[in-house]
């Protein structure tokens, strides 16, 4: 299993994909951290201000004299600090797992590699493992430096005194990350499923947006009480859990995420290992 | 007593109403260029992937050098294979796709690379990209691919496929070499006869997913070879004509009332004389003989 791993990282480090990714990925966060801080220098967008609060809020700021001033009203009436709204934001993040999936799995099937591999001494279930290991792996990694990168974007454009700490960061990062590995559960899944690299994004490109709306097109058809879409849906559930996150809430999204790892997962591997490769 | 290779028995593939494999039992020996002849969707390429489990068999099963279908993991490193059209990374080079390979099956001499393109000769073009490659490269490539993790038993399916005169000649010679020098058991499908015949020395036809015949090369030679049929009620004796009379022991009894004469070609009213002479009954006395693919035909045709 190891093995597989190395020479796809041996692969994945030859080709320019995994570069391009990085640096699409860095140019994007930058772009999407200056057009927040742009309004909202060490805070949040107005959409997330309280009822009540909008015109003594509006009065503090127009009395700030020094940008100083104006990120300490910004932060008071925010409560959390950019890189936290980074990060709870941060919905890219899906399309670069896409990415990923598309550069270690389906490449595989697109070009047809993957009979090389099996009709080796490599069994359908090693080589699943290491596709999940290794995808979970990278992705780790693109979350990881995505939220370090908003933290030390934070610390670059407000300074230290409006920048979450380190360990808040990792708190965040630790937070996100089963529910995180649940959606590329669902991402190998399909890669499983449709295997062509074609196939796989026409499929999972709209999925999370076709999803979103096909669910409040069902909510609000049938007036259908909608917190649990609202908390468990991947996207808000990310944001919820960088956001003042109750341990109840924490917990159900941990086995959430579980859950969706074993499940995706288990339809995953069924489907591959029933799958003629051709 | 040789070693066996590869045996399968009954093995059965499916897919919903189709069957691509019908009970199909073969036999490779070690040492063995085992040539399986079919026309298109006759069941080689299925059967090449059931035995390297790129497909699931649905009946029957088979061994791999005595090892259950059920336990191949270790006994898969013996083989190497290339399964219908050679398939690598197109971005990375000769080498590098070679070399993914040879991470990935644990080859920690990587001189094996630098080896299996030698003997495939793609030793001036190994830092080529494999998307720049001609089709004669890439067949090349998935040789090499094979061969890499030094085999005891190779399958290829259509290799020669859209080759050139020169390239088939010498993939040709390739595989000889290899059965010869490193004793590499080999499995190869073509459709191409004449080619097939030019390295097998055991063949196995097959049709609509049933193995039609199994024979060596010697026995197809037999079969196809040119010869007088002698059709008589008195093979004793016609034999015995033959052997005394017209000095030879060239011949080969089919069956109680039919003798293949391999002399006398050309002079079958010599060898008709001979037999009337003793007053041997002859029903039939014809000189005969197909080609290849005749024979193929013929054999096909039996069976529908």
């Amino acid at each position: 299993m190891l093995n597989i791993i190395k020479s796809d990282l041996y692969r994945i480090f030859k080709g320019k994909a995994i570069y391009v990714t990085i640096l699409v990925m860095s140019v994007l966060m930058i772009a999407n951290a200056i057009s927040v801080s742009i309004i909202n220098i060490g805070g949040k967008t107005s959409a997330n201000i309280g009822d009540g609060t909008g015109m003594e809020f509006m009065v503090e700021l127009q009395n700030a004299n020094t940008l100083k001033d104006f990120r300490e009203v910004m932060m008071r009436y925010r409560e959390y600090p950019l890189d936290q709204e980074m990060i709870a934001d941060n919905i890219n993040l899906y399309y670069f797992f896409i990415v990923i999936v598309v550069i270690v799995l389906c490449t595989d099937f697109s070009n047809k590699s993957i009979k090389n591999t099996l009709s080796s001494a490599i069994s359908k279930k090693k080589y699943y493992l290491s596709k999940v290991i290794l995808i979970f792996g990278i992705c780790t990694f693109l979350v990881l430096f995505s939220n370090y990168f908003f933290y030390l974007l934070n610390i670059l454009v407000n300074g230290k005194a409006l920048s979450s700490s380190l360990l808040d960061i990792t708190k965040y990062t630790l937070l996100q990350l089963p529910m995180i590995y649940g959606i590329i559960s669902l991402l190998i899944c399909f890669a499983f499923t449709f295997k062509k690299t074609s196939r796989f994004s026409t499929i999972t490109i709209p999925f999370i947006l076709v999803l979103q709306l096909i669910v409040i097109a069902f909510i609000s058809l049938f007036r259908i009480e909608a917190n649990w879409f609202y908390n468990y849906e991947f996207q808000y559930a990310l944001m919820n859990l960088v956001i003042s996150p109750t341990n109840a809430y924490i917990l159900k999204c941990v086995l959430l995420g579980i859950f969706y790892i074993i499940i995706f997962n288990g339809i995953g591997y069924y489907t591959f290992k029933n799958t003629e490769i051709k | 007593m040789r070693e066996i290779v590869l045996q399968t028995n009954e093995l059965t593939k499916k897919y919903k109403d189709f069957i691509a494999l019908d009970h199909v039992n073969i036999t490779v020996n070690k040492g063995d260029i085992y040539g399986l002849i079919g026309r298109n969707g006759a069941g080689k390429t299925t059967l090449m992937k059931v035995i390297t489990t790129l497909s699931n068999k649905t009946g029957g099963g088979f061994e791999l050098f005595g090892m259950s279908d059920n336990n191949l993991t270790a006994i898969k490193r013996r083989i190497g294979c290339l399964i219908e059209n050679p398939a690598f990374f197109p971005n990375l080079t000769a080498y590098e796709n070679l070399k993914y390979y040879a991470i990935q099956k644990g080859i920690a001499n990587k001189k094996q690379i630098d080896e299996a393109l030698n003997i495939v000769g793609l030793e001036d073009t190994r830092n080529k990209k494999f998307k720049n490659f001609s089709l004669g490269m890439k067949q090349r490539l998935g040789i090499a691919f094979a061969i890499m993790d030094n085999p005891d038993f190779i399958i290829l399916d259509e290799p020669i496929n859209g080759l050139d005169p020169i390239g088939i000649r010498d993939l040709r010679d390739i595989f000889k070499r290899l059965n010869k020098e490193r004793n590499i058991t080999i499995l190869i499908a073509s459709h191409i006869l004449s080619e097939l015949y030019a390295i097998a020395t055991t063949f196995c036809i097959l049709e609509k997913g049933k193995v039609i015949k199994e024979l060596t090369k010697e026995k197809l030679d037999l079969e196809c070879s040119k010869c007088i049929v002698i059709k008589t009620d008195d093979v004793k004796r016609a034999i015995i004509v033959l052997e005394s009379d017209l000095k030879t022991t060239n011949y080969k009894v089919i069956n109680s009332g039919e003798i293949r004469l391999y002399d006398y070609l050309g002079h079958t009213d010599e060898v008709n004389k001979a037999m009337v002479k003793k007053d041997i009954n002859i029903r039939e006395l014809y000189e005969t003989g197909i080609a290849l693919e005749d024979y193929f035909k013929t054999v096909i045709k039996e069976v529908e």
